[in-house]
């Protein structure tokens, strides 16, 4: 195996690129905390592992298209590496951005079907590689739940962060896949209502440049 | 000069150019119930002439030097804030001075980036009833954005509670700081959402756990995991802005063990971290005084029916007009 790079350094995890076997791979290490008590430290970056990668592989077997998971080591994740760009950072592509949102809003439906909420759904973590095909990253702070608010959240999210047209094309996706669509559909309306919690920090959550 | 009475300490500030001439206040005693805020608000009233006197004292000058009034106007208990604004309100109307509400939040904030001498630092403010993230922005008008804050009870307020429910004597904060001081950890509830938290859920599982536990092992996890939730969130934020600074302001900026958690935290980010000395941190008149004096140079005074009391007054709503 290559040496791994160091690709970035998020708050969750550090990200290095590798290859293993002539295959192009990502390993999502969740660093130690130096600043949480020891045991609590393992203890959530063991959790935290451990959920991401149950659902990483629970979504690939129910149809959902997301990068392989290889295998899980203590605290780190070996991922398929996806060449492909992720919507906020403009991929080369000849799908339009409403071809690529409907499938993001049906990947969103299959997901929430199998009462996972992915809890980061934004362009940022949409991708398109070359084939033209979209995949859904990072389940970094995904959730097991059948919550009607958390998979509400997921589309509240979404729509903060693309335009008025391409949402119409993303919940027309959703919405032709989704199971309980109208019950979550009538709380996505409920949280806009409410306003005050989630969307003021959806918003702040919102890429700078979409 | 300022009168600031949001909870249990009633504050009087002097500030001239900025710089703080006095900062007196009178405490009220808590009993082991907590903060009734009738009786408390009685203290104030009976106290504030003794602590104004005291403070013009402290500064070396006379009634007659005071070129501007300001007061707490929220977010705090609502019987003792009124006592504050009555007050200013009476003396801007008898001699003929400005008048300006002040947000308790702000001036926090405020007077702890002053003396930390940072730009645009992101703020962890945590008290008893307040625990936000906090950071200027521009748009959609100057002010202060909330990236993250608890959903339910402040951190020191849960704190506290747990304090009370143990038979712990007040100070309560450092109470459980002291009880924590050897114990061990045990697994509890740890709910961060994004950069927002809950701690009522913690809160109820301490509590219940005082009958079977060792109350310092409890002590300690309890410490241990909110004050992790706190630094947690604040660290998602502090990626989010790229901010090249922080600051941690409010009551429970005087624990040490959250100071230590967060200086590590920003170590690891290469990012200056700062912590006003304590009687800062505490509720002080000064405070406020030194936002009266940004809002005197700044803006015009307030028409005094507006000058009115808000418990809820939150952070987001005042424009940043310095």
């Amino acid at each position: 195996m290559v040496e791994p790079k160091i690709i970035s350094e998020g708050a969750e995890s550090h990200i290095y690129s590798g290859n293993l076997l002539g295959m192009d791979i990502i390993i999502k290490y969740r660093h130690k905390k130096k600043y949480l008590a020891k045991e609590l430290d393992a203890l959530l970056r063991s959790q935290r592992t451990k959920t991401e990668a149950k659902l990483l592989a629970t979504a690939r077997l129910n149809g959902v298209n997301v990068p392989a998971l290889l295998f899980v080591r203590k605290h780190a994740l070996y991922i398929e590496r996806i060449n492909g760009k992720t919507l906020n950072k403009k991929p080369n592509t000849n799908k339009s951005l409403s071809e690529i949102l409907k499938h993001a809003g049906r990947y969103l439906a299959q997901l929430h079907n199998i009462d996972i909420a992915h809890g980061d759904y934004t362009p940022a973590n949409i991708m398109v590689d070359a084939q033209n095909k979209v995949w859904i990253i990072d389940f970094g702070l995904a959730l097991q739940t059948a919550s009607l608010e958390e998979k509400a959240l997921d589309i509240l999210l979404m729509k903060r962060s693309i335009s008025r047209k391409t949402f119409r094309a993303f919940i027309n996706g959703y919405s032709k896949h989704c199971m309980k669509n109208s019950a979550i559909l009538s709380r996505l309306a409920e949280i806009e209502r409410r306003g005050r919690y989630q969307v003021r920090t959806l918003l702040a959550q919102q890429p700078s440049d979409s | 000069m300022a009168i600031e009475s949001s909870a249990h300490t009633l504050g009087v500030g002097i500030v001239e150019n900025g710089k703080v001439l006095a900062n007196s206040s009178a405490m009220y005693k808590l009993s082991d119930k907590g903060i009734i805020p009738a009786k408390v608000a009685e203290y104030h009233s009976k106290n504030i002439g003794r602590v104004i006197q005291h403070a013009l004292k402290e500064a070396g000058i006379s009634l007659s030097g005071i070129e501007a009034i300001g007061y707490t106007k929220g977010p705090g208990l609502g019987p003792c804030l009124r006592i504050a604004q009555v007050a200013a309100r009476t003396f801007a109307l008898s001699r003929s001075i400005p008048i300006f509400p002040v947000n308790h939040a702000v001036a926090h904030i405020e007077i702890t980036k002053q003396l930390s001498k940072m730009k645009n630092p992101l703020a962890l403010y945590v008290s008893g009833g307040n625990s936000q993230i906090i950071g200027l922005v521009e748009e959609p008008f100057r002010h202060y954005h909330i990236y993250g804050e608890t959903f339910d009870v402040g951190v020191g307020n849960m704190l506290d509670s747990f304090a009370r429910a143990a038979g712990l004597k007040p100070a309560w904060g450092s109470s459980v700081a002291r009880l924590a001081e050897h114990g061990h950890y045990m697994a509890m509830p740890y709910t961060v959402k994004g950069m927002d938290f809950t701690f009522t859920g913690l809160q109820t599982h301490a509590i219940k756990m005082l009958e079977g536990f060792e109350h310092k092992d409890i002590a300690f996890s309890l410490q241990e995991t909110a004050f992790a939730m706190l630094t947690e969130a604040t660290e998602r934020a502090l990626l989010l802005t790229e901010s090249k600074g922080m600051v941690l302001c409010g009551g429970v900026a005087q624990s040490a063990r959250l100071r230590q958690m967060l200086s590590m935290m920003a170590e690891s980010h290469r990012t200056k971290f700062y912590v006003a000395p304590n009687e800062y941190n505490a509720d002080n008149g000064a405070m406020i005084a030194f936002v009266t004096e940004l809002m005197l140079k700044s803006q015009h005074p307030a028409p005094i029916e507006r000058c009115t009391i808000d418990q809820k007054y939150r952070i987001d709503k005042v424009m940043i007009t310095w």
